[in-house]
C-alpha cells in the first residue's frame, strides 16, 4: 500500500470512484427505465413492487463500494470512517425519529421516507470533516 | 499514551510523509500518533518498533498526554 498522500492510496480511491461510477450510472439507468415504464406502460401491482425496488441493487453495490474503500484504509483511516458513520447514523435516527413526532403531533408536513439516505449521505459528509479536523 | 515518534523521526531525518511510507500508513495516520490523537493498535506499534529498529517500551510508554 502506497499511502504517499494525505487520503487514501490512490489505487484505492480509483476503485473507490469507479465501483460508485459504474453503481450511480446503473441507478439512473433503472430509475429513468422504471419511472419510463410506470409512466407509459400502467403496470400491474406486483410489477409496481418489483420496479420500485429496482434501483436497491445498485445502492447495495454502493454499500459494497464503501465496505471495500473502508476496509482497504489504514487502521487511522478507518477509524475517522466509523466515528463519522456512527455520528452520521446517529443524527439521521434521531432527527428522523423526532421529526416523526413533530408530523403526528405537532402537524408538520409529511416528508417522504426516500429522503432519510440523501441526507444520511450528506450528513456523514459533514461528520466526516469535522471527524477528521478533531484529529488534525 | 506518549511517545517518542516525533523525536525518532527527527533524529533520522524522516518526513512524517518517509515514516508514513515505511509504515505503510497514510501521513495523516503518523500526525495523529506523533500528536497523541490516535494510539495505534498492537500490530502497527510493533511495526513502528520495528522500522525505529528499537524495543516497543522505548518509544511508547503509558503516561497520559496532558495537552498544553
Amino acid at each position: 500500500m502506497s499511502c504517499d498522500s494525505d487520503g487514501p492510496p490512490p489505487k484505492v480511491k480509483q476503485r473507490y470512484i469507479r465501483d460508485m461510477a459504474i453503481a450511480g450510472a446503473i441507478y439512473v439507468a433503472l430509475v429513468v427505465g422504471a419511472a419510463l415504464t410506470i409512466r407509459y406502460m400502467h403496470p400491474p401491482q406486483w410489477a409496481l413492487v418489483i420496479l420500485a425496488l429496482l434501483p436497491l441493487a445498485p445502492a447495495l453495490l454502493m454499500l459494497r463500494a464503501y465496505v471495500v474503500y473502508v476496509n482497504a484504509l489504514d487502521e487511522f483511516q478507518r477509524r475517522v470512517q466509523t466515528e463519522a458513520a456512527i455520528v452520521a447514523a446517529g443524527v439521521i435516527a434521531f432527527a428522523s425519529f423526532a421529526y416523526g413526532f413533530l408530523e403526528d403531533w405537532a402537524n408538520f408536513p409529511r416528508i417522504s421516507l426516500i429522503w432519510v439516505f440523501p441526507a444520511l449521505s450528506f450528513t456523514f459528509g459533514v461528520v466526516h470533516r469535522i471527524v477528521r479536523r478533531r484529529y488534525k | 499514551m506518549k511517545n517518542r515518534l516525533k523525536v525518532l523521526r527527527a533524529e533520522r531525518n524522516w518526513s512524517q510523509a518517509d515514516l508514513a511510507d515505511r509504515l505503510e500508513v497514510s501521513r495523516q495516520s503518523v500526525n495523529a500518533i506523533e500528536t497523541g490523537k490516535y494510539d495505534p493498535s498492537l500490530p502497527l506499534a510493533f511495526r513502528i518498533a520495528r522500522v525505529f529498529a528499537m524495543p516497543i517500551e522505548q518509544i511508547f510508554s503509558d503516561e497520559i498526554e496532558v495537552s498544553p
